[in-house]
């Protein structure tokens, strides 16, 4: 009996170990590859370390005008539509949260409805064209400013703080704006933190807009630059990874440099390495907001 | 007396009103408009015409769509793909959370959670990019690992007899540790006596995760199920799009796919809004239907 249950007990590690594993090597291959000498990489059989460590990649990354365009557009749109977003959700969610506001539960009504029958990409896809916002920058901020579930979550957070102190203040003589300002947010900062980060990982991970609502190549987002490399990269690997397998002798005299895909690979580090440095330091106040939206949606 | 009682509370909340406003504005235009959009797939839509202007069609689209001589292909794949996802998918967060609850080392689960949640965070961009690279005949570790073991090499991407389990376990890969977070919060809100009264009953551990763990989960897995069911006709669009290439279009063209290519590619768009409108119809039909089913079955229902 005992050791039946311990044995389940090994394999249930062993297990997890794996899908643990699964999770973070697809990362630590591409910084491998990213940090290794291009041609030399073609050769294949590298794995967790790279063999002939070298910035070169990252260097023409970061010399290439096109890609530092589009990196711009990423962190701007990241930035201003974080910012506005969380800003407005969140007055939005105070008005709510006030259970003496007259038609409270009518406007609560007014932004669920939508959530239930979608009209699908083409209505809103005309009425972006008709807001003239299709091929400027703010076709990335302003559809993506409000959200129906963020709003329930920051709401739901708003709620749990006690009235008394919002009493006390408006006897000090505050107005209803300044206590939003000096006594709402401050305290709001967990709910704050893990909005930011659902809607900073949205902003930051769209390639959708920047590749059917955006044609002007100066407004491409970093995203959708790896969506068009994607499409190129297999075809040109291969044939060069046939010509490196040929001419083995002559790849391993030459100096050496960087190839397509290990300036793909130093691009998808430089996209993906932010997001993956600040997720687990959120990771208490997002777990909280996924429980709120999904028992109250 | 009464209506100027309701006007001095309205006039006391006036910042309020005014903090709701940018809100209220947005959903009218984002959500409403389209919705009201949504009669262009009855319309000849021509863009000086507008949502209102255009003239009539009918059912002209709709029919367009039925005669189209993919349309069962497209319908077929759509399914096939959503259900082999809903099957094979669902299960598998509750059997992380499950795995995850029966580690002791408090050490080990944090950091097995931790890293599931990692692929939810990156875009199906880079996860594509990933499994070129991964996955790639020339030069990738998978591939280097089979010739290793003695296997053929297999060209997994845009091969039809890989697609399906590329579709499915990507899938898988990107969101189960990010589904499985509430069922770990389910877990954990059980109340341990149960497990001991468990124990005391001589329950191993299999029949306390039977009798104790599972019904635990159940009524947040039945809501989360019908959920799921309502975007049974949508397939995942991102992923498809970039892991659908001409040599797989026979499985593997969509409906989502479809409306986003003839719509907004092609540029008929009352065409592809009558697509889109089929879909959402059937979609809402769905979640309607399985509502009613689990309200008389288990009690548990969304509406």
């Amino acid at each position: 009996m005992k050791r039946h249950l311990s044995i389940f007990t090994i394999l249930n590690y062993i297990f997890l170990a794996l899908v643990g594993f699964s999770m973070i090597y697809p990362f630590i291959y591409i910084l491998a590859y990213s940090l290794n000498d291009g041609k030399d990489s073609m050769l294949g059989a590298l794995y967790f370390l790279p063999r002939k460590l070298t910035l070169d990649n990252y260097a023409e990354v970061f010399e290439n005008a096109r890609i530092w365009q589009a990196y711009k557009i990423t962190l701007a749109r990241t930035l201003l539509g974080t910012l506005l977003h969380v800003g407005l959700s969140t007055l939005m969610a105070y008005a709510l949260s006030k259970k003496s506001l007259p038609g409270r539960s009518f406007f609560a009504f007014y932004i669920f409805l939508p959530t239930i029958f979608s009209a699908g990409f083409i209505p809103f896809f005309i009425t972006l064209q008709k807001l003239h916002l299709i091929n400027t920058f703010w076709v990335y901020v302003i559809p993506m400013l409000f959200n129906f579930m963020h709003i329930v979550i920051i709401r739901t957070f708003l709620q749990g703080i006690p009235e008394e102190l919002e009493e006390s203040a408006r006897i000090d003589g505050y107005g209803d704006f300044q206590i939003f300002m000096r006594i709402i947010l401050p305290l709001s900062g967990p709910v704050l933190a893990t909005i930011s980060l659902f809607i900073g990982v949205a902003h930051w991970n769209d390639w959708f807009t920047g590749a059917y609502y955006v044609s002007d190549k100066s407004l491409i987002p970093v995203q959708t630059l790896l969506q068009e490399m994607l499409t190129q990269a297999e075809a040109l690997s291969s044939s060069m990874q046939r010509s490196a397998q040929q001419g083995g002798q002559t790849i391993s005299a030459s100096a050496g440099g960087s190839t397509p895909e290990s300036l793909r690979m130093a691009l998808l580090v430089i996209t993906v390495f932010p997001i993956l440095c600040i997720y687990p330091f959120l990771q208490r106040y997002f777990v909280k907001g996924v429980m709120i939206g999904s028992v109250k949606g | 007396m009464r209506s100027s009682l309701l006007w001095k509370k309205i006039w006391q909340h006036k910042v309020f009103y005014f903090f709701l406003l940018p809100g209220l504005v947005w959903f009218f235009i984002f959500s409403y408009v389209p919705l009201f959009g949504v009669q262009v797939a009855f319309r000849d839509y021509t863009f000086s015409g507008g949502f209102t202007g255009s003239p009539w069609a009918g059912l002209k689209y709709f029919q367009q769509f039925f005669d189209y001589y993919k349309f069962e292909q497209i319908l077929r794949n759509t399914i096939i793909i959503s259900f082999m996802k809903l099957f094979i998918g669902f299960p598998m967060p509750i059997l992380l959370a499950i795995l995850l609850n029966e580690i002791r080392s408090i050490k080990f689960q944090k950091t097995v959670q931790t890293l599931s949640y990692l692929p939810h965070f990156v875009s199906w961009i880079v996860v594509v990019t990933l499994m070129q690279r991964l996955l790639s005949l020339h030069g990738g570790p998978v591939n280097e690992l089979l010739i290793a073991l003695g296997m053929e090499p297999v060209q997994f991407l845009y091969n039809t007899s890989w697609f399906y389990q590329v579709i499915v376990g990507s899938d898988i890969w990107k969101s189960i540790g990010w589904n499985s977070i509430i069922y770990m919060a389910a877990i954990a809100g059980i109340d341990q006596q149960l497990y001991e009264a468990a124990k005391i009953d001589g329950a191993n551990r299999f029949r306390q995760i039977w009798h104790v763990t599972l019904p635990g989960v159940r009524n947040i897995a039945i809501i989360l199920f019908i959920l799921s069911i309502g975007s049974l006709m949508s397939a995942g669009y991102e992923q498809l799009l970039l892991l659908s290439g001409p040599a797989t279009a026979g499985i593997g063209s969509v409906l989502d796919v479809h409306v986003i290519q003839s719509g907004i590619s092609e540029g008929r768009l009352s065409y592809a809004a009558a697509v889109g409108l089929f879909q959402s119809v059937i979609g809402l039909v769905l979640i309607l239907a399985v509502n009613r089913i689990a309200r008389k079955v288990s009690d548990v229902s969304l509406f």
